[in-house]
């Protein structure tokens, strides 16, 4: 029951807010298109800004009009999600101080933390560990030595 | 064509070249964010003091494993290991989230082996007539095969074409950020440096399809692949079986992925996007596209891997590459000394030519036993490994891969944050697939569109441009009939059960 109340507030209203984003986009791209000097450069955004306006109105409206339930951000934990996507942008943030190696071991760790979902045993932790390093240092070192891409 | 090249391609140093090109080509390609491209070039330098026949054969088992090898990445992960295996993610994740992604391996192994085949037949037979197919498109045809392409999307937005028009037109104008080809207005940068390169293909597909994956992952406790009864290894007999039954599209994609491999600059994404729409828009009512459809994979796969032999006429024969892979291996070539022209497909410089593709039809057929080893390991490794080790590996893989792409902490960024917002949007009923479409075909349909534009002006003829040309007639047609299909298929269902039921 209340997954459904979910799917009837969240998914409409996330729809609207969605399209209404994508007609800002419109809008801007619109704005930016005035500053180019050829016309050759403001054919193709202005079109497809006029599409992208056009047919995010309709989907507002239509949204309006004849409501459609949408998924919504369904079940699932919220401090995982934001858990795994900041440990990979503090990685990226910390790449140039620190290197790609240890710049990885936030982004492995944060991830790994955000994505266990049985018990921590101190078993579990050495084998994970054990692994993380290996899968770490075997990819850095085949796009390292290998394929010859500069790491920092 | 002598039997003196073929034995050339069969000596056991070639096949071993071959097999350990497969096995390369295929390991690479699987890898998120390392294209057949990055495969092909990193691998080049290997080719250097070997012989020029023996070189060929090694970088086209390279490239044909690695195109092959991004199906992997698309079933198992919903990641599209190369851009070319886009379309195979569509109806492979869904198998695999079933319990049967090693039927879609299997089946991907067979498609992209019998394509790879129809390819290089049609080098080894019709390089020289072919080849003229691609001297005959020009800007305008480009932007109308750029157009089907996009025309997808009605199909991709079933219930929902406003939202998959607004993805797709989102896509086109991700597309133009950056310097503008023609005119070199800089577009929708804002003022940042960083944007200038705009937004990189691979790691914007990384971001839109891996990035949410990972987050749902990461977010419940369920499994990633649903098993059915314990881990099996890949149905090799039942995709036979399936493939079998589905000749008709196999044939058929593997002939769209020829042609459209011709076609310099096309690729295979956009083949991959043509045979999958034709496969779809020709599906019998019972199949469910977009939801686990085996032909989805089938037509994907065939035509993906058709690219390669498809891809080697225009660069053969007129030198002028038909795939960005083809360009790192004509610039091998041209270090070999080997002059690409007409010439090389008769006495003299034919022995080369022929002895390649003999090799390339050796190798395509080593994928076919390679491919199913690997990817029984692949299937068996994915769901036997816990989540809590997938995700880190796989979130890993993407920051490396996508730095990889152009050796910058800001594609990352980027990649990240597409990923996000591909997540956020895709929860409210805009998938990312017509945003992908948009930006794979975004740049095809400007610089076609504006050319035209530019010659029709000048002309004073410009519905003649648009219009007149006959290549571009037919495939306005099949685009009209590819948007068209689906409402008179659904009207001429309708019909045929009012009839059923006026007639009981």
């Amino acid at each position: 029951m209340s997954n459904k109340v979910e799917n009837d507030t969240g998914g409409q209203l996330g729809s609207l807010i969605v399209s209404a984003v994508f007609v800002i986009v419109g809008v801007v791209t619109l704005y930016d298109s005035l500053s180019y000097s050829d016309i050759d450069s403001k054919v193709f955004p202005r079109a497809a800004a006029i599409v992208l306006i056009v047919c995010s109105m309709l989907s507002i409206v239509g949204s309006l009009l004849r409501p459609v339930r949408e998924p919504g951000f369904g079940r699932g934990a919220w401090w995982r999600r934001i858990l795994l996507v900041v440990s990979m942008l503090a990685a990226c943030l910390a790449m140039p101080q620190l290197g790609f190696l240890p710049a990885g071991f936030i982004a492995f760790g944060g991830t790994l933390m955000a994505s266990m979902h049985d018990r921590w045993t101190i078993q579990a932790a050495a084998v994970f560990l054990t692994s993380s390093i290996l899968i770490m240092v075997g990819f850095y070192s085949l796009f390292r030595f290998v394929l010859n891409v500069p790491l920092p | 064509m002598d039997a003196g090249s073929f034995l050339s391609a069969l000596t056991p140093l070639n096949i071993a070249f071959a097999f350990f090109g497969v096995v390369a080509g295929t390991v690479i390609g699987s890898i998120p964010g390392l294209t057949a491209t990055m495969a092909v070039a990193v691998l080049v330098p290997i080719t250097f003091s070997m012989e020029p026949a023996s070189a060929l054969i090694l970088l086209g088992a390279i490239y044909t494993g690695a195109i092959y090898g991004g199906a992997y990445a698309a079933i198992l992960l919903n990641t599209p290991g190369t851009p070319s295996a886009i379309a195979t993610t569509f109806d492979g994740y869904p198998m695999a989230q079933r319990g049967e992604g090693d039927l879609a391996v299997a089946l991907a192994c067979f498609a992209s082996v019998f394509g790879g085949l129809v390819g290089a037949l049609a080098l080894l037979f019709l390089a020289p007539p072919l080849s003229r197919v691609a001297l005959a498109f020009g800007p305008v045809e480009y932007f109308w095969l750029a157009i089907f392409g996009l025309s997808l999307i009605a199909s991709l937005s079933t219930g929902n074409l406003l939202k998959g028009l607004a993805g797709g037109a989102f896509g086109l104008i991700l597309s133009t950020v950056g310097v503008a080809e023609i005119s070199a207005d800089i577009r929708l940068t804002f003022g940042s440096q960083t944007m200038i390169g705009g937004f990189g293909v691979v790691g914007a597909l990384i971001g839109l399809y891996c990035i949410p994956v990972l987050i749902d992952l990461a977010a419940t406790p369920d499994r990633h692949l649903s098993i059915e009864t314990g881990v099996q290894s890949v149905r090799v007999g039942e995709a036979a079986r399936v493939a079998m039954r589905s000749k008709f599209n196999l044939l058929r994609s593997s002939i769209i992925g020829t042609l459209v491999g011709i076609l310099p600059g096309a690729g295979g994404s956009v083949a991959g996007l043509v045979a999958y729409s034709e496969a779809r828009r020709s599906a019998r009512p019972e199949q469910r596209f977009g939801e686990g459809e085996p032909d989805g994979i089938i037509a994907t796969e065939a035509a993906n891997n058709a690219t390669v032999g498809g891809g080697f006429i225009p660069t053969l024969v007129l030198g002028i590459p038909g795939t960005p892979p083809d360009a790192v291996i004509l610039g091998a070539l041209l270090v070999q000394g080997v002059r690409t022209g007409p010439g090389l497909f008769q006495s003299g410089g034919g022995s080369i030519a022929y002895t390649f593709i003999y090799g390339l039809i050796i190798a395509t057929l080593l994928m076919l036993p390679v491919g199913l080893l690997i990817g029984r390991y692949a299937y068996k490794s994915i769901v036997a490994i816990p989540k809590a080790m997938l995700v880190p590996s796989v979130g890993f893989m993407t920051l490396i891969g996508t730095f990889a792409i152009r050796n910058s902490v800001s594609d990352v960024i980027i990649m990240i944050g597409l990923g996000v917002f591909g997540w956020v949007v895709s929860r409210f009923g805009f998938a990312a697939s017509p945003i992908v479409l948009g930006l794979i075909l975004g740049p095809i349909a400007e610089q076609g569109f504006v050319q035209t534009w530019i010659i029709g002006s000048a002309t004073e003829n410009l519905p003649g441009m648009f219009f007149g040309r006959p290549i571009s007639q037919a495939i306005v047609a099949f685009t009209l009939l590819s948007l068209m299909y689906p409402v008179f298929a659904a009207r001429r269902r309708r019909r045929a059960g009012v009839d059923r039921g006026a007639g009981s």
